[in-house]
């Protein structure tokens, strides 16, 4: 059942000493599609992609490969790049590629001198004069020269200026739409906004929310209400599950509402508020609000919350 | 012709939504026509920078509204107007998707019904105005 998923990642949890790096963390990856893992600096992203690979022990958990265990054979059709790639320093570009061509059977030349040409890498020039984002360049070249099933990148877009930035994505954009299955993590909203088609957001090693991104926009509304005088407490709110949050400043009532809308609209709406209004949630919204509600924010939230 | 796409992932607007709404102006207003090839999904996604599976969710969706017909190995296609179908349907799309939004904006600001059949009374008189005593249509 499990086949139809080129990654399965269930119950991942890392400790280091008293901390838990990565709590219970599991996600699905079905074949073919971008998965953006989001979260702010030291949630667990690098810790997770870590655990999934066997590079650190995790505690507890499984990760699945297309419905087994990691293999060597795989490490064939697969790619991991770290968020600060090891390369080394005094050979060239082009010697770096070569020992990928020799490494890997599915090593694509022509993809290669695309690939140098794009990122606008000299061949011949060595690597501890490229500067931080050229090898970031470099590091993604080589990942993406052996065509790859399965990519894993780490912040594979940092340190890269904006139009390069843009290529990265559109590389794994191609990649996707020719079948490969790609997990990716970032600190940057607008790339996971784009490029993924499912993200979980991450924060403090605990996974907050994931799902479809445009499906999560679809869920993930904001009923708005002003009033004559200050907004009413509003009975049940609260309680009410498909509410994540109710939020009250002077004459402005916010409910945080997941799935269907429309009952906490009614409910509201029986109020007579001055106007009324349910609102779309970008990414971004739905980011804050899911760190807001978490233990994060757990003093500025519990000011907020309804009684 | 992929100019006549253009989605704001920023927006809190699902990206396949967005999408839709594109292609069914575009084939209201006639800028696509009627058998006219779409960009494949490869394409489209690499285009806008916006996921592949993305794209093919809206396109899976217009062929069900019956806006597109997509064959497989040929690529998709805006539906000819054999009945004028694809086309009437995204002129009627497009416009209640317009007006739904305008009463949803007047509702929000707490007018009533009333308030709003007044409106839209106004703005129909302002452009349709009936002539020489015959009703507008």
């Amino acid at each position: 059942m499990t086949e139809q998923f080129a990654i399965a990642v269930s119950g991942l949890t890392k400790r280091y000493g008293e901390t838990k790096a990565l709590d219970d963390f599991s996600f699905m990856v079905p074949k073919g599609s971008i998965f953006g893992v989001l979260g702010t600096n030291g949630a667990g992203k690098t810790t997770a992609f870590k655990c999934m690979l066997d590079l650190a022990r995790a505690d507890s958990g499984t990760t699945l490969f297309e419905g087994a265990p990691l293999t060597p054979a795989l490490f064939e059709r697969m790619t991991y790049v770290h968020e600060r790639p090891a390369l080394y320093g005094d050979p060239r570009v082009i010697d770096h590629l070569d020992w990928t061509r020799r490494t890997y059977a599915r090593y694509d030349a022509q993809r290669a001198a695309k690939l140098l040409d794009l990122f606008g890498l000299a061949p011949k020039k060595r690597v501890k004069n490229l500067s931080k984002g050229q090898q970031s360049a470099l590091a993604l070249t080589l990942a993406f020269v052996t065509r790859p099933d399965i990519l894993i990148l780490d912040e594979p877009a940092s340190g890269l200026d904006p139009v390069n930035q843009r290529n990265v994505l559109d590389l794994l954009i191609g990649e996707a739409a020719g079948g490969a299955t790609i997990v990716f993590s970032s600190h940057q909203i607008g790339q996971v906004e784009r490029a993924a088609d499912r993200v979980a957001i991450l924060h403090r090693g605990k996974k907050m929310l994931d799902g479809e991104v445009d499906l999560l926009k679809a869920d993930e509304k904001v009923v708005e209400a002003t009033f004559e005088n200050d907004a009413p407490s509003v009975n049940g709110l609260a309680t009410d599950p498909s509410v994540r949050r109710v939020v009250r400043a002077g004459r402005l009532l916010r409910a945080f509402v997941r799935g269907n809308s429309d009952d906490v609209t009614r409910h509201i709406a029986a109020l007579e508020p001055k106007s009324l209004r349910v609102l779309d949630q970008n990414l971004e919204d739905i980011f804050l609000n899911a760190v807001a509600a978490s233990d994060g924010d757990a003093a500025a939230a519990a000011a907020d919350l309804e009684g | 012709m992929s100019a006549i796409f253009t989605v704001d992932p920023h927006s809190g607007v699902p990206i396949y939504l967005q999408l839709i709404a594109v292609v069914k102006r575009s084939v209201a207003l006639g800028v696509l026509a009627p058998g006219e090839q779409l960009p494949t999904v490869k394409q489209l996604a690499t285009t806008l920078t916006v996921n592949p599976n993305t794209v093919a969710r809206s396109y899976r969706e217009l062929e069900r509204d019956g806006v597109i017909e997509t064959s497989p190995g040929r690529g998709s296609f805006v539906r000819g107007n054999g009945s004028g179908s694809a086309s009437n349907k995204a002129v009627s799309d497009v416009a209640a998707a317009a007006i739904d939004g305008a009463v949803r904006e007047a509702k929000s600001i707490g007018l009533t019904r009333a308030d709003v059949a007044q409106l839209i009374d106004q703005v129909l008189d302002r452009w349709y105005p009936a002539r020489d005593g015959q009703e507008a249509s």
